[in-house]
């Protein structure tokens, strides 16, 4: 990074050539990766893939997991982990239908019940973390252990489902000139939660937490404050997640959110390599959660078997990541 | 049994062949000759003091005996034979043993496993425990100090932590141990002990290099003392003929004035005070300090490494609490619990580890400028424009004279000097009435240096109160009163035109039982 301080037009010597070419790669590498598959799956299934039925298909697929990942992002941006997050989700599922069938609640008061609480074990999380002192990743599996617990205490571990479920289907099947409202829902959050990051002074803060702690709580960061507002927006957006993924099928399980974690530390990941170096981000976070839609999509045009989506997912993840590792250390070492 | 004390009657020496002699040793920085043709001889069974000021070279000759910087002339010879040492296995391989203050020992290991790093497994690839133990033994029997062989380190003390370090260094045979301000830390009871292991470990033969800025202890404990000075070496003498007057006079290099006269012939002509500090301490790092800054004011911060500048500075600005003492900001209670409450204040610190504490390393110049003011915002609810942040920064940047011809780029692109100027700047940015510096021009090259001294002037003359701690002592030059501060409390206060290098290092080592009539004790 250091090396290359040309504006372009002093002549290259070949090691500035090719320092600025690796820049460029890890910079775009993941963007261009989406786009090769897309030129590939777009060749091997031509009547099917690049369709605009389909491309709304792969958006809505791509909703969920871009909440929750979006969430996520900003407890990584913050220097932190959220290992609970997947838990939450399958217990905000469960409380939302709970309190439909059980209590009789109206679907806007379960969302928010649900949603709430997330919030409150993002808190929780937090609260442990900063206050406590105890490390992230100890602290979230901790409680997503005991969220995992409250949950088999609500629901007995049976799935709920829920007996009219036309209104809560709606959400997740309605649509909007043509859009499904995951997706609107996705889009709304993705503006809302990039403004908060790059354009308030929290987002800010944020971003200066996960850079250098000492300094920013030297600068006058109140540190401790601004992780535990990243731990509750993660908290929140992966309640929302839970009770949205309960509106697909109208019912909850206690494991229903558990493949989320994953999926979303592999997409956030993937997604810090995307533009910047190595820094999680809003947008990062969206290519990553897409470029899996559109793979997984493409392994079911194409007919491979379902086992592929594994493979495909954890060798986009070394690949992206990987990339942009070593395109850092080469713009860093020249 | 040649030394029972330094300070006792002569006893007959015995012919000690020399040990340890560096000859000649010269060492370049740049344009700074660090050393300057030095030569020691370290007898076997003798403990040689170096003394010497901040930046005398010292540390630089230690290094270079260890291995970890290279001469650029002159020789090492031990037993009278030359041996280049050109890394730290062969000085280690030479017998050659190194205590610093950093110790470098494994939180959770036991005393007996921290000895036993380093040291080569048996045949099998195991660790050999009996033998092991064996040999601690043996060195805790040498040191005469008994070392808690089973218990992690993280749950000893600093004194005990230090003698498992100096055991480890002795598990392989030793000649030669030098130890960098071993007593830093140490309560009176704790160095009682050290001086006993000290005592041991020359009876045995082995020499030591003893290096420390407490001047009583260094008579105490040392058989010779060897004084150093800008790089050179400018006498040795025996410790018995050496008083810490006289010593005090080697290492400043000349008679000084009595500073006394100096103290209370304070500025008449100055404005209203801005920060009255009262009492104030912590623990035992600092311990009431009580002082006052005036408006538009310079006030420098003199003292040793250790001394308890910087945590004084860091009560100052909330990062730690006070356990005593009171403070008040332009006359209102002023008692912040956090760096953030004292940027809103408007106290603000430019820390000393530029790197590790100033800057976000993987971030452009704009948003390592722009980090105080949010750190500034009274609440993190509201926007932030990167535009008018740039812009900002950007004026900020050619105030200060960053060199940079687009604040975008990586801060890292920056030299050391100009990533300086970037962390004065964010502080300078929040507006602040009070700015405390911490080593403000450590690595910072003399261009860069003149331009900070400057932008300090500025500030002041625009009425911002500043408080510049530094171990440059030339530097303080550009105080209008200089405070000095020794083992954690202000000793003196001196008029900035009066405050020359010699008399703030002389002040530095000074004791007060050395001067009864030392009216400078606050």
């Amino acid at each position: 990074m250091t090396a290359v301080t040309d504006t372009g037009h002093t002549p290259l010597a070949p090691a500035a050539r090719t320092t600025r070419a690796w820049r460029v790669i890890g910079r775009y590498g993941s963007l261009g990766m989406l786009g090769i598959l897309v030129a590939i799956v777009a060749a091997l299934a031509p009547t099917t893939f690049a369709t605009s039925d389909n491309v709304i298909n792969i958006l809505n697929q791509s909703a969920l997991s871009a909440v929750i990942a979006m969430g996520l992002t900003f407890a990584l941006v913050t220097g932190e982990f959220d290992l609970s997050i997947g838990n939450i989700a399958g217990l905000s599922g469960v409380l939302a239908c709970k309190l439909i069938v059980d209590a009789g609640a109206s679907i806007p008061a379960a969302f928010a019940v649900a949603v709430g609480v997330g919030a409150a074990i993002g808190l929780l999380n937090g609260f442990i973390v900063t206050v406590l002192n105890v490390n992230a990743l100890v602290a979230t599996l901790g409680v997503g252990t005991m969220a995992v617990g409250v949950n088999y205490a609500v629901a007995d571990g049976r799935p709920v489902g829920l007996k009219d479920p036309d209104d809560f289907l709606a959400i997740s099947l309605g649509r909007f000139l043509g859009i499904p409202y995951p997706v609107w829902i996705m889009i709304v959050l993705a503006a809302v939660l990039w403004l908060l990051l790059n354009r308030t002074v929290l987002g800010q803060s944020m971003q200066a937490v996960g850079g250098n702690p000492v300094a920013a709580r030297l600068s006058g960061i109140r540190v401790e404050r601004v992780r535990v507002v990243g731990f509750m927006i993660c908290g929140t957006l992966a309640g929302l997640t839970g009770v949205l993924l309960a509106t697909r099928t109208a019912g909850a399980s206690v494991s229903a959110g558990d493949s989320y974690l994953l999926s979303a530390f592999a997409a956030a990941f993937f997604g810090s390599a995307v533009l910047r170096d190595g820094q999680f981000h809003i947008v990062g976070t969206l290519v990553g959660v897409i470029t899996v839609a559109v793979g997984f999509n493409a392994i079911a045009l194409i007919g491979m078997e379902t086992y592929w989506q594994y493979l495909f997912q954890g060798l986009l993840l070394i690949i992206g990541v990987g990339v942009g590792t070593v395109a850092r250390r080469k713009t860093a070492g020249a | 049994m040649t030394i029972e004390s330094a300070r006792g009657t002569p006893v007959e020496l015995v012919d000690h062949t020399s040990l340890l002699e560096m000859r000649g040793i010269s060492k370049r920085f740049g344009g700074l000759q660090a050393l300057d043709d030095v030569s020691i001889t370290l007898r076997g069974g003798e403990v040689l003091a170096l003394c010497g000021a901040n930046g005398a070279g010292k540390s630089t000759l230690v290094r270079i005996l260890a291995g970890v910087e290279q001469a650029d002339g002159g020789e090492i010879a031990l037993d009278g034979r030359v041996v280049p040492i050109e890394s730290p296995q062969r000085a280690a391989d030479l017998g050659l043993n190194f205590v610093h203050q950093e110790l470098n020992l494994v939180p959770k290991f036991t005393g007996l496993q921290n000895m036993a790093l380093g040291i080569t497994a048996g045949r099998s690839g195991f660790v050999a425990t009996k033998a092991l133990r064996g040999r601690a033994g043996e060195v805790r029997e040498l040191l005469g100090y008994d070392i808690p062989l089973d218990v992690p380190v993280e749950k000893l003390s600093v004194s005990d932590r230090w003698m498992v370090s100096l055991a480890r260094s002795l598990m392989r045979p030793a000649r030669f141990i030098a130890m960098d301000e071993p007593t830093a830390s140490f309560t009176q009871d704790e160095a009682d002990l050290l001086y006993g292991v000290i005592r041991e470990l020359t009876t045995n033969g082995v020499g030591v290099l003893y290096i420390s800025h407490r001047l009583e202890e260094v008579l105490l404990v040392s058989d010779e003392v060897t004084t150093m000075r800008d790089g050179r070496v400018v006498g040795s003498h025996r410790s018995d003929r050496l008083d810490v007057v006289s010593l005090t006079r080697h290492i400043v290099g000349h008679e000084v004035e009595e500073p006394t006269r100096h103290v209370g012939a304070k500025d008449a002509a100055r404005g209203p005070v801005r920060l009255a500090v009262r009492g104030l301490g912590r623990k035992d790092k600092v311990s009431g300090a009580t002082f006052d800054l005036h408006v538009g004011e310079v006030l420098g911060i003199a003292g040793l490494a250790g001394a308890g500048r910087t945590e004084l500075a860091r009560l100052l600005i909330g990062a730690d609490r006070p356990s005593s003492g009171t403070m008040t900001l332009d006359g209102a209670r002023y008692a912040p619990r956090s760096p953030h409450d004292a940027i809103r204040a408007g106290v603000a610190l430019v820390p000393e580890e530029r790197r590790s504490q100033g800057l976000l390393l993987g971030e452009s110049i704009d948003t390592n400028l722009a980090v105080a003011a949010l750190g500034r915002a009274r609440t993190m609810f509201t926007g932030f424009s990167p535009r008018s942040s740039r812009r900002t920064g950007r004026r900020l940047a050619e105030r200060f004279a960053v060199k940079t011809d687009d604040t975008s780029r990586p801060v890292l692109s920056l030299s050391g000097g100009n990533q300086q100027k970037v962390v004065l700047a964010k502080y300078v940015r929040t507006g602040p009435s009070v700015l405390v510096l911490d080593e403000p021009t450590v690595g910072v090259d003399v261009g860069a240096r003149a331009e900070i001294y400057e932008t300090i002037a500025g500030l002041a003359r625009e009425g911002t109160s500043i408080l510049l701690i530094s171990s440059d002592f030339d530097e303080l030059a550009v105080c209008d009163r200089v405070l000095v501060m020794r083992h954690g409390a202000l000793v003196a206060d001196v008029l900035g035109a009066q405050a020359t290098k010699a008399l703030l290092t002389r002040l530095c080592f000074r004791s007060g039982e050395v001067v009864p009539e030392d009216s400078t004790t606050r």
